[in-house]
C-alpha cells in the first residue's frame, strides 16, 4: 500500500475513536496481510474507488460492538443498547462511515482523490475474509472495551 | 417508336460489343499478368496504427470497422477497458488496445468519436479502441515472419507474426491469445518448480554448489560442512538471511576467508550472536546499500541500460529500504532516458525505512555531485525535484504478500531474496519471471546469482550484478 495513505487512516481512526468515546486508546504495531483472516464478529465495510481501488473494514467482537455503540449512543443523551440490534449498527456503521471519511478527506488535502462507496455491516459466527490480490494493512487499536482491528486494502490502478 | 429505338440499338450493338471484347480481352491479358502476385494472397488483415506503428488483424476475425462515441464507463472495471457499448442493441465491451500495451494514446477532441474495429471471436464480441483505421491489405501468408523482441512495445506472446507490405512493417496481434481467459498461466517459467523441488528432495544447495573447496580430505570435508551447517543455522537465527537459492555460492567463497579470519583472530568459526553474523556479512552487501549510489555503480547501470526503451518505463524495486537506490535508479534512468515516461514501484516492509522514503531529506554532503540537476533545496538539506519524485510510488509492501505491480522492464531487488525463507525465495523469484517479459533487465544484489535454467541470462560486469531475461 502507498506510504502517503498510511498516515491519513491510523492518524483519523485514533482521533475519531478518542473523540466520539472518550476514551485511552493505544495503537498497536501496524502489520500486512495477504492471507484470508478470521473475522471477529462484526464487521463493518466501505468500499474505496478513484485513484485506486479497495476497501477499509472495521472488525471487533459482538461484546466490543454492543458496548461502544452504547458509549456512542449515551454521549447524545440516548439509551445504551443490550444486544446488537438495528440501532446498534447503524451506530456502529456511523463511526466507520465517520474514520473513513475523516481519512479520505486527508488524503484529498494531499492530491489523492478517494471515492467511497455506503458502509455495510457483517455480524456471525466464526467468519473469515479473503482478499485475493491485494495486501491489507492492519491498524490494531485497543480501547477499554475490546479491540477494533481497522483492515485497510487499497491498491492503485495502473 | 419501340422498333425504331431497337433498331438502331442493334445497329449501335455490334460495336458496342466489339468494344466489349476488346475490353474484356484487355483486361484479361492484364489479369495474367497480374496473376503471379494475386493468386498467391491467401491472407487478409485490417491494418490500423497504434503510437506509431502500423499492426493488423486477421479480417476473419473481424466483425466490423466501427466509429465508436459516447461508451458507457463501468466502474472498477481494468482501466483498459473503455467501457461498454450499444451496438444496435447489443452491448460490447470496449477494450482501447493502447492503454492495453501502454502505448501513448493520440489525445482526440472531446467528444469526438474513436477509430476502433468490432472482434468476433467465437460467440464473444469485443470492440478494441485504435490510433486509426488504415485499409484491408492482402498478403501471402508463407511471407508472414515470427514476432521478434525488437518490436516489443506489445507483449511478444500477442504478436503472431510480422509482415511486410508495400514498404511498411505490419506486426499482426494474435487476437484470440489477447483475449483469451488465463492466457498468463503458462508462461511460468517450468524450472523453478523443479528447483524448489530439488530442495524439497533434501539436496543441499551445498552439495550442488561447484565451489566447494575439494583439496582436503573426507575428513576435513565433513568439519567444513559441519561448520557450514552451523554457520547457515546462525544466518538464519541472527539476520533472518538464508543463503540459500541466490547467495550459496557467496556462503561457500567466504567461508574459507571467514575461517583464516577467524582462525587470525585466535576465536571461534562459529557465529556466536548478532555481530558474529553481520561480520560474517560483511563482504555480502551491495555496494551503496544505504546510500546514493556512487559515479562507478551509475556508470555501470547506465551501461546496462537498452538503447530501445518502451516509452513508459516501468521499474519494480521491492526491498528499497529508504528508497536511497531507487531515488539514484530514478535518476539514472531520467539521464539515459530523458523523454520516456518513467515508473517505479518501490516497496519495503520496514514501515520507519519506508514512511521516510517518500519525503527523504538530506545533506548536501552525502550526495554525488552528478545528481546536482535533479535537486531542489527543501527545509533542511536537499530533496529530489518533481521530475524524479512523481516518477516514483513508495509502498508499503511485504514482497512475500501478493502485489498489485504491472509489468515492468526493469526489476531492481538488491539484497532482498537472500534475506526470505527458502519457499518466498522461490515464489518471488518465479513472480519476477511472471512480470517481465524477454530482455527485461533484473539487478540483483552483489553476490546473489539466479541460475540460467530460470531464464535469466548474466550481463553484469565487476560493479553492478544483472541479468537480461531471455
Amino acid at each position: 500500500m502507498r506510504v502517503e495513505y498510511i498516515n491519513p487512516f491510523v492518524e483519523s481512526a485514533y482521533n475519531v475513536l478518542k473523540e466520539v468515546l472518550s476514551v485511552e486508546i493505544v495503537r498497536g504495531e501496524l502489520y500486512l496481510k495477504s492471507t484470508s483472516m478470521p473475522v471477529l464478529g462484526v464487521a463493518a465495510i466501505i468500499g474505496l474507488a478513484g485513484d485506486v481501488e479497495g476497501r477499509v473494514l472495521f472488525d471487533m467482537s459482538k461484546v466490543t460492538a454492543i458496548q461502544i455503540a452504547s458509549a456512542m449512543l449515551q454521549s447524545m443523551e440516548m439509551e445504551p443498547i443490550e444486544e446488537l440490534n438495528d440501532m446498534g449498527k447503524a451506530t456502529i456503521t456511523e463511526l466507520a462511515n465517520m474514520i473513513t471519511g475523516q481519512a479520505v478527506t486527508k488524503l484529498h488535502n494531499l492530491g489523492f482523490k478517494f471515492d467511497l462507496t455506503p458502509p455495510a455491516i457483517f455480524t456471525g459466527d466464526n467468519m473469515e475474509i479473503a482478499d485475493t490480490g491485494v495486501e491489507a494493512l492492519i491498524v490494531p487499536m485497543d480501547l477499554p472495551f475490546g479491540k477494533i482491528e481497522i483492515n485497510v486494502a487499497i491498491r492503485e490502478r495502473n | 417508336m419501340s422498333n425504331t429505338s431497337e433498331a438502331v440499338d442493334r445497329t449501335q450493338g455490334g460495336e458496342q460489343i466489339r468494344e466489349a471484347k476488346q475490353r474484356l480481352g484487355g483486361l484479361h491479358q492484364h489479369q495474367l499478368q497480374e496473376q503471379d502476385d494475386i493468386e498467391t494472397v491467401d491472407y487478409k488483415m485490417v491494418t490500423f496504427s497504434l503510437g506509431g506503428k502500423d499492426y493488423g488483424i486477421d479480417i476473419l476475425k473481424i466483425k466490423e470497422i466501427a466509429k465508436f462515441a459516447a461508451f458507457t464507463y463501468v466502474p472498477n472495471a481494468p482501466p483498459f477497458v473503455s467501457g461498454v457499448y450499444n451496438l444496435r442493441g447489443d452491448i460490447i465491451s470496449i477494450i482501447d488496445l493502447r492503454v492495453m500495451f501502454n502505448l501513448p494514446a493520440q489525445r482526440k477532441a472531446e467528444g469526438s468519436p474513436e477509430d476502433g474495429l468490432i472482434l468476433r471471436l467465437d460467440e464473444l464480441m469485443i470492440g478494441v479502441v485504435v490510433d486509426s483505421i488504415d485499409k484491408v491489405v492482402g498478403i501471402v501468408s508463407s511471407r508472414i515472419q515470427p514476432p521478434h523482441p525488437i518490436f516489443g512495445d506489445v507483449n511478444i506472446k500477442y504478436i503472431s507474426g510480422v509482415v511486410e507490405k508495400d514498404g511498411r512493417l505490419y506486426i499482426i496481434l494474435d487476437v484470440d491469445r489477447i483475449f483469451a481467459k488465463d492466457e498468463s498461466a503458462p508462461d511460468e517459467p517450468e524450472p523453478l518448480t523443479a528447483a524448489v523441488a530439488s530442495k524439497d528432495s533434501g539436496l543441499s544447495p551445498y552439495q550442488e554448489s561447484p565451489e566447494v573447496p575439494t583439496s582436503q580430505g573426507a575428513a576435513g570435508k565433513n568439519e567444513e560442512e559441519l561448520d557450514l551447517d552451523f554457520i547457515r543455522e546462525g544466518l538464519v537465527t541472527f539476520k533472518g538471511f538464508y543463503p540459500d537459492e541466490v547467495s550459496s555460492t557467496w556462503l561457500h567463497r567466504r567461508y574459507p576467508e571467514w575461517r583464516a579470519e577467524r582462525k587470525q583472530l585466535g576465536t571461534e568459526v562459529q557465529l556466536t550472536g548478532e555481530e558474529d553474523a553481520e561480520e560474517f556479512l560483511r563482504t555480502f552487501y551491495s555496494p551503496y546499500s544505504g546510500r546514493f549510489w556512487g559515479e562507478d555503480y551509475v556508470e555501470g547501470v547506465k551501461a546496462l541500460l537498452p538503447e530501445e526503451m518502451p516509452k513508459n518505463i516501468s521499474v519494480w524495486n521491492p526491498g528499497c529500504g529508504k528508497g536511497y537506490e531507487t531515488y539514484s535508479l530514478a535518476t539514472v534512468l531520467r539521464m539515459r532516458y530523458p523523454d520516456h515516461i518513467l515508473k517505479i514501484w518501490a516497496g519495503d516492509k520496514d514501515l520507519l525505512n519506508i514512511s521516510t522514503a517518500p519525503n527523504l531529506v538530506f545533506g548536501a554532503d552525502i550526495i554525488p555531485t552528478l545528481y546536482e540537476p535533479y535537486l531542489v533545496e527543501a527545509k533542511n538539506g536537499f530533496a529530489f525535484s518533481s521530475q524524479i519524485k512523481d516518477a516514483i510510488l513508495f509502498e508499503y509492501h511485504d514482497v512475500a504478500n501478493t502485489n498489485a505491480v504491472p509489468n515492468v522492464d526493469i526489476i531492481m531487488a538488491r539484497d532482498l531474496i537472500s534475506f526470505l525463507p527458502p519457499k518466498q525465495q522461490a515464489l518471488v523469484l518465479n513472480e519476477f519471471s511472471d512480470k517481465t517479459s524477454s530482455g527485461a533487465l533484473l539487478i540483483l544484489g552483489q553476490n546473489e546469482y539466479v541460475s540460467e535454467t530460470l531464464g535469466w541470462q548474466h550481463v553484469g560486469s565487476a560493479i553492478v550484478n544483472a541479468y537480461r531475461k531471455l
